[in-house]
């Protein structure tokens, strides 16, 4: 191996250092033997440097891959799917180190690199994953500025460079994100096919839960057109729940429902109106939130029967939508029969004690709504509490509930509510979704955390659709209109989990300031950057260039970059091609022409030693290719002055080859 | 003195030299080539071909001082360049110079010699000065070493260095006469003249006028191009172990430039640089092991491959 081929050592420390610094953001992800891979990994190549130990053989190498693969198969169960395939890249990347020895393998490393920067991007696009991996990149140009560097020892100078380059490529990163096509995936997979779904779930089974575990991430953010309503309206509506088996309540599904029943029935819409757009960070799931009653303002979202909007689309990353509300319209005026007996269903013989107690009610009730107000009372009279560490609850948890713990948290009061309504005969659902949200004040935004997440019901009311009702308002009225802190304020239970949050420490004004700076920060870079789809860009340059059709611009757009990419590439060519000199080109095109007319012409051959053949196979031009020769050996080799290139060139253009 | 006038002398010394040395005109004349460019000569062949009787030869017809030593595996390093030796007399020691105190000094048969002593000829060839005792002396002017060597697979020998080769600005072959020159050789029966009583051809002053016209000489962009080419791709991974040193740029070329003043021009052409590339390239070239060749196969590769002119 020449020495000019290895990887400098200088070049191999920065490759080193952008290793540890890729692998850290996957760092909580992947298996713990990854890391140890990756540390033996940096071991071998520092003691191979070091000649100490000897270079992987193929058959090792073989070994190692195999035990890799094995490793990542055991470790998820499975290679396919987005967490495997990066955890196999990981892999590759560490075993990679290895088996570097080359230049070559440098820049395979450096490249790699790159690639695997992009793959944080599909777990985050937080704006520190952004600025970090920024800089990540600097550090991988560094690398690659560094491979083409003498200097053995550590220095900092790749870094200066890299920046400058990384400056100067700055304005064109800028066109390409406003003007590079967005065209859609060929194919969609769900990638993230091992990603815990986080947010809601689609069921809910209120007995079970011991302790409900307070995220401090944010679901969404939304801002409003206009002001910002009260935090006791915002109720964000996600998922209506109309069906209880076996002690669980889960929505109904699409085809669950007779074909006439798979569509809202169409709303008068009257009323105050809301406008608003929503931000909403991954969940791998389908629903998305708004208030009621809510029309999409978009294409690719859908309005469902029970009045709740849903993505076809699985949200794997950050989505935008625009959403126009009417909080005072009523929905579900027309209660069809099939609907009806859906939304009284009760499982047979669970909750005797509530099931009684419900039509002991109704009864000494003049009408439903006289019956609701009862129920509410009951919660609110009855020394029933709030917390957010139930005791768990028995076989018939209803029963458990209303007349033995009489302590739990906004499901089960939903529930217990929904089966009473249930009971007595009047349709009641439970709604899962969101409840409040923190107003930024830096930019007007509504901040909903997973903290903020809430279940209450419909109730169906003759004349008035189906009515929101809130039984946990009923038994702790600050959790609605102050939020869940002041509602467990006495309990401590409050982010028990997360000692780190800064949400924990708002009461130091400049934490809360700084979060809350961060977080206007990240709506601006969610709505400007990460939300900067094709529609978005269509309408952006619309602004610009006057309405166009999306189809058009991408063709536009991909023919014009084609054209400007073959300008470019033809410049390069002719650029890169010694013919700018016109002696070398006059020769080349003597010498194309000799060979075109049978002269043998070898690379090493001077120009005289080529006319001389040619005068031998051309007597009858020996004279000319005499006179040829001396002006290309006086052009090319003697001192400046001693020919003339013009009449060379009108030589050449009177110089005829014939055989006789 | 004038070019023609300077192209005759060599001329003549050529033939003059020839007159010992029967049908090797062309190494000749490259041996000279090597010498007026200032540079040492390695003449590498089987014994009997001539190789004494030419740098002999070269020695008369420059009409320089002329020793010869013939490289043992006993010789040691004050063999060549000298020893002090007490004087009785006067209490003192008296420096006696050694045989490398000349102009031309003949290293016969030098890879019998060990390393140790191979080495005491570096300082003397590359700053034409010795150290002796503490105490450096200068060496006459010009000062040539013309080495010879036995192709290395005979036994007992010590293969010079890569770094010693390096300082070498040429080495040759003479190789087998053609049948011609042989019967003549013959038909003298060994009674022909002697080099040592050829007529000096050349002075000191043709001397300094060949060295003054070479670094007169043009060369033009086109062929430092060709130059550059023919260097990097010494360079590029593949055939190549070792490519050419920028040291060994140079010596193409001042060799060049001297092969074009000795055919009377003023301007370096590549037909110069491809007559001197294979005594000057081929012993620092080093082969990779899948090339399969030697360094002659590689100048053979350089002067097929690489384009005089690009196109």
């Amino acid at each position: 191996m020449k020495a000019a081929q290895q990887i400098p050592r200088n070049a191999l420390a920065w490759i080193i250092l952008c290793q540890v610094l890729l692998l850290a953001p996957h760092g909580l992800r992947v298996p713990a033997w990854l890391l140890l891979l990756y540390l033996a990994a940096f071991g071998w190549r520092v003691q191979l440097y070091r000649n100490r130990l000897p270079a992987p053989t193929r058959w090792l190498k073989l070994v190692l891959i195999g035990a890799a693969m094995a490793g990542i198969g055991w470790s998820y169960g499975s290679l396919i799917g987005l967490e495997p395939t990066v955890a196999l890249l990981l892999a590759a990347y560490a075993l990679k180190l290895v088996e570097s020895v080359s230049r070559k393998d440098a820049y395979v490393l450096i490249f790699l690199g790159f690639f695997l920067l992009i793959t944080e991007f599909l777990f985050s696009q937080d704006l520190l994953i952004v600025v970090y991996a920024s800089f990540v990149a600097w550090l991988l140009t560094a690398a690659l500025v560094a491979l083409h560097r003498t200097g053995e020892g550590f220095e900092l100078a790749p870094l200066r460079v890299a920046g400058v380059m990384l400056a100067q490529a700055f304005p064109l990163m800028l066109v390409l994100f406003f003007l590079f096509p967005r065209i859609g995936p060929l194919w969609n997979v769900p990638i993230r096919a091992h990603a815990a779904q986080t947010g809601m779930s689609d069921f809910l089974r209120p007995g079970d839960v011991a302790r409900l575990t307070q995220s401090t991430e944010v679901a969404f953010r939304a801002r409003f057109a206009g002001e910002v309503p009260q935090a006791r309206d915002l109720y964000w509506r996600g998922l209506v729940m109309s069906v209880l088996e076996d002690d669980t309540w889960r929505s109904l599904r699409f085809f669950e429902a007779p074909p006439a029943q798979r569509r809202p029935a169409p709303v008068e819409a009257v009323g105050a109106v809301l406008d608003y757009s929503v931000i909403i960070e991954p969940t791998q799931q389908h629903w998305l939130y708004a208030l009621r009653y809510a029309e999409p303002q978009e294409s690719g979202v859908m309005a469902l029967a029970d009045y709740t909007l849903y993505s076809p689309a699985t949200l794997e990353s950050e989505r935008r939508y625009s959403v126009r509300s009417w909080p005072g319209a009523a929905i579900g005026l027309e209660l069809d029969t099939w609907r009806r007996r859906l939304e009284t269903r009760l499982p047979e013989g669970e909750n005797p004690r509530a099931l009684a107690l419900a039509r002991q009610l109704r009864a000494a009730a003049d009408d439903d709504e006289a019956f609701i107000a009862r129920v509410l009372a009951l919660f609110r009279e009855q020394p029933f509490r709030y917390t957010l560490q139930p005791p768990l609850l028995g076989d018939d948890p209803v029963d458990d509930f209303l007349f033995g713990t009489r302590a739990g948290f906004c499901e089960h009061y939903a529930n217990a509510f929904a089966v009473l309504m249930r009971a007595a005969g009047v349709p009641a659902r439970i709604v899962a979704g969101y409840q409040g949200g923190e107003i930024n004040p830096m930019n007007g935004t509504v901040i909903v955390h997973q903290f903020d997440a809430h279940a209450w019901n419909e109730v169906w009311l003759e004349g008035q659709g189906w009515m929101r009702v809130d039984p946990t308002a009923a038994v702790s009225p600050a959790r609605v209109e102050f939020g869940l802190e002041t509602a467990v304020q006495g309990e401590g239970s409050f982010l028990a989990g997360s000692p780190l949050s800064p949400l924990r420490y708002r009461a130091v004004s400049w934490v809360n300031t700084l979060r809350l700076r961060y977080d206007a920060l990240t709506y601006r870079w969610q709505s400007w950057v990460v939300g900067f789809d094709s529609e978005r860009q269509v309408e952006l340059l619309g602004k610009w260039f006057g309405r166009i059709d999306a189809k058009r611009f991408v063709a536009v757009l991909l023919g014009s970059f084609g054209v400007v990419l073959a300008a470019v590439a033809l410049a390069l060519l002719v650029r890169a091609g010694p013919r700018r000199d016109p002696l070398l080109r006059a020769w080349a095109r003597l010498r194309a022409r000799l060979v075109r007319a049978g002269v043998p012409v070898h690379a090493g051959d001077s120009p005289a030693t080529v006319l001389a053949r040619a005068q031998q196979r051309y007597p009858a031009a020996a004279a000319d290719l005499g006179v040829l020769a001396e002006e290309f050996t006086a052009l090319l080799y003697r001192p400046v002055g001693s020919g003339d290139l013009r009449r060379l060139q009108q030589r050449l253009r009177r110089l005829r080859l014939s055989s006789q | 003195m004038s070019a023609s006038g300077l192209q005759g002398a060599i001329d003549a010394a050529v033939d003059e030299v020839a007159t010992v040395l029967l049908g090797k005109e062309p190494e000749i004349r490259l041996a000279l080539c090597c010498l007026l460019a200032r540079g040492h000569l390695l003449i590498e062949d089987l014994p009997g071909m001539g190789k004494t009787t030419l740098s002999h030869a070269l020695a008369s017809v420059l009409g320089l001082s002329y020793n010869r030593v013939q490289f043992t595996s006993d010789l040691l390093p004050a063999d060549i360049l000298g020893v002090a030796i007490y004087q009785p007399g006067d209490n003192s020691f008296r420096f006696h110079a050694g045989p490398v105190f000349t102009q031309v000094l003949l290293a016969d048969e030098i890879n019998r010699s060990t390393p140790r002593t191979q080495s005491a000829l570096l300082e003397a060839m590359a700053e034409h000065q010795v150290t002796v005792e503490g105490e450096t002396r200068p060496l006459p002017e010009p000062f040539f070493v013309i080495a010879t060597q036995n192709p290395l697979d005979q036994s007992g020998t010590y293969p010079l260095p890569e770094s010693q080769l390096d300082r070498f600005l040429m080495r040759i072959e003479l190789g087998y006469p053609d049948p011609g020159a042989e019967r003549e050789l013959l038909r003298r029966g060994g009674s022909g003249r002697e080099a040592d009583v050829l007529r000096q051809r050349m002075g000191p002053a043709e001397l300094t006028g060949v060295q003054t016209a070479a670094t007169a000489v043009h060369c033009s962009p086109a062929l430092l191009d060709y130059l550059q080419r023919l260097v990097a791709r010494t360079r590029e991974p593949g055939e190549f172990a070792v490519g050419l040193s920028p040291r060994g740029a140079l010596a193409l070329l001042a060799a060049g430039k001297t092969w074009a003043v000795m055919h009377g021009r003023d301007h370096v052409l590549p037909e110069d640089l491809q007559a001197v590339l294979g005594p000057v390239a081929a012993h620092r070239l080093v082969a990779a092991d899948s090339f399969g060749g030697d360094g002659r196969a590689l100048v053979a590769l350089l002067q097929r491959e690489v384009d005089v002119v690009p196109g």
